[in-house]
């Protein structure tokens, strides 16, 4: 039986939904016209003003926010609240640039909490579980996001925060954890240490893992499902709109449900900005209908997915999206081809290679060199040195294939490349060095 | 009867890899009787037999290095001009195909000893014996 936190929400009508989002959009135009001088200035700008948005209908109307909008407006330009309202303050991970700063009240920060609740209650948690939150904790929102939602939940909660792996396992075994939220890097590294400290499945009763703030694939999951003997879910969020919760996958793991109620999804073509029909992959754009402190309207995400509406087997109604296939910041273009890391993780796994690798990207005498250094996998490794040079030219020709492009595979030594305790540094792009 | 077994090892292109795999083989106690490193610009195979060979693949793989272990032939010649020459000949009339070879100290002063790394051993070692070359067993390595 399917369990919902918020069943009247989690399968309400679209028509219901649709009213909803209207008079909850309406009115938070309205909010940010009168208290976000930035914003105003934008639909001033494009001639649009409060009362042009009466419905979902009319949102294509509005300006797009992006990052460097945050950036311009650092630190307060966005606030739509008095401090003196405000409760709490995230931070973005800044590492392409500038930190970003949001703001929270305290209903916020229930609403936010909430979204965390639904998704642990859909990867099947209750009052009964204990909750093992690796997450960072501090500025970063996977820790205080899915620790609010564990204990909206009820269960056990356990602020691990991430980091010092082989104790995360002695609690996950000691206290008998039965979900585990981080990001999906950290929990196969959790997995991996499990087996080299001399330990299986049966020797924890995780069950559940929630698992986001950074791309992962399919094989990846499967790989992770193995390895800690749970089924994984995928949650998805960004700092901008609250952090994790925005969306999160149910029992049936085939992309996860927006929680519309608080977040109007639209999928962009990142070029033009004009919208898109439903199943046509582009960028998310994001507005936050119920957000009071940093509401932000029309969030371009630059990650690109496909949105949903077809019927889940889990009885929401809340539209889906995919995983998202890619980020428009994370895109390579190597020799005019674009190119996704998460391409290259699924080529690897694949080819029974660990998902640990570290792509270089470099610019010699005009041309673009890619460098991928893969993790020779133990199992085959052979003294002859014309097998393991073939290792190489198969792994390169696969990686061609899937991305249209030769790169330059090296094989190194098992476990070598920095395993991460938060997001995972795959890529180092040396041509912007040079520019 | 039984071959030689060597122990290869994955290294990589990096400063202070060997150093590594040294100081584990000296902290336990392992002593290397022959050694050959096959390199290419990404990484090098290091290939050793040793008086231990259990205890050498214990200790590497308990650090995460990627280790096989393989059975190899061993021989031992005199120490004068034409003796490899007549091993190659032997092999080459039996069309014994040969991946690798690396010579190591002899049994005396007087011979000298090679690795010989084939894909038929045992076909190798037959044509070996006929030709009279002397093979040496895992336990002849340790005691020397």
């Amino acid at each position: 039986m399917e369990k919902y936190w918020n069943e009247e929400i989690e399968t309400m009508s679209r028509e219901d939904m649709k009213k909803l989002q209207d008079e909850r959009l309406a009115a938070q135009v309205k909010h940010v016209y009168e208290n976000v001088k930035y914003y105003r200035d934008l639909m001033d700008e494009k001639g649009v003003k409060p009362e042009d948005v009466k419905s979902t209908d009319d949102l294509y109307k509005l300006p797009f926010l992006s990052k460097a909008d945050l950036r311009e407006a650092y630190p307060y330009g966005l606030l739509a609240k008095p401090l003196s309202d405000c409760v709490r303050i995230q931070s973005t991970s800044g590492t392409t640039g500038k930190r970003v700063v949001a703001f929270y009240t305290q209903n916020d920060i229930d609403i936010w909490e909430e979204c965390c609740a639904r998704a642990i209650v859909a990867a099947g948690g209750t009052n009964e579980d204990v909750c093992q939150v690796c997450y960072g904790y501090g500025l970063f929102t996977g820790g205080p996001g899915l620790n609010g939602g564990s204990h909206k939940v009820g269960c056990l909660t356990l602020p691990m925060s991430s980091g010092n792996t082989e104790r995360q396992i002695t609690f996950m075994r000691d206290l008998g954890s039965t979900i585990l939220c981080c990001t999906p890097s950290y929990a196969a590294y959790i997995g991996e240490t499990l087996h080299d400290m001399g330990y299986t499945t049966d020797d924890i009763k995780l069950k559940a893992g929630i698992f986001g703030a950074e791309p992962w694939t399919e094989e990846m999951r499967r790989s992770i499902e193995k390895s800690l003997g749970i089924k994984a879910y995928d949650i998805y969020g960004l700092t901008e709109t609250s952090g994790p919760g925005v969306s999160f996958e149910c029992s049936e793991q085939t992309g996860m449900h927006i929680n519309e109620d608080n977040f109007i999804p639209e999928i962009i073509d990142p070029e033009t900005g004009e919208v898109l029909p439903e199943g046509e992959v582009g960028e998310l754009v994001f507005t936050s209908i119920t957000k009071e402190a940093f509401p932000l309207l029309r969030y371009r995400t630059r990650d690109l997915c496909v949105l949903s509406r077809k019927k889940c087997s889990c009885g929401r109604t809340l539209i889906k999206m995919s995983k998202p296939m890619g980020r428009s910041d994370d895109m390579l273009i190597i020799r005019g081809v674009n190119v996704f890391p998460s391409q290259i993780e699924t080529v690897l796994i694949e080819q029974g290679y660990s998902p640990n690798y570290l792509i270089e990207v470099d610019r010699v005498n005009n041309t673009d060199t890619l460098d991928i250094s893969v993790e020779m996998n133990p199992e085959q490794f052979s003294d002859k040195m014309k097998d393991m040079q073939e290792q190489e030219k198969s792994l390169a020709l696969a990686i061609k294939t899937m991305l249209g492009i030769n790169p330059k595979v090296h094989l190194v030594s098992p476990k070598s490349i920095v395993r991460s305790e938060g997001k995972a540094v795959r890529v180092i792009d040396r041509r912007k060095l040079h520019d | 009867m039984s071959n030689a077994k060597q122990i290869s090892v994955f290294v990589d292109n990096k400063p202070n890899q060997l150093t590594g795999i040294m100081a584990l083989l000296k902290k336990s106690g392992v002593n290397i009787r022959a050694l050959s490193l096959a390199d290419t610009t990404d990484f090098g195979i290091l290939r050793m037999v040793v008086n231990d060979t259990d205890k050498a693949a214990e200790a590497l793989k308990n650090a995460s290095y990627a280790v096989t272990v393989t059975e190899i032939i061993a021989i031992t010649i005199p120490d004068a001009p034409g003796q490899l020459s007549r091993v190659l000949d032997i092999l080459g009339a039996d069309s014994v195909n040969l991946e690798y070879l690396y010579a190591f100290t002899g049994a005396s002063d007087k011979s000298v000893s090679f690795v010989i790394r084939v894909d038929d051993n045992a076909s190798a070692s037959e044509a070996l014996t006929k030709g009279g070359i002397i093979q040496l067993t895992e336990q002849d390595i340790a005691e020397m």
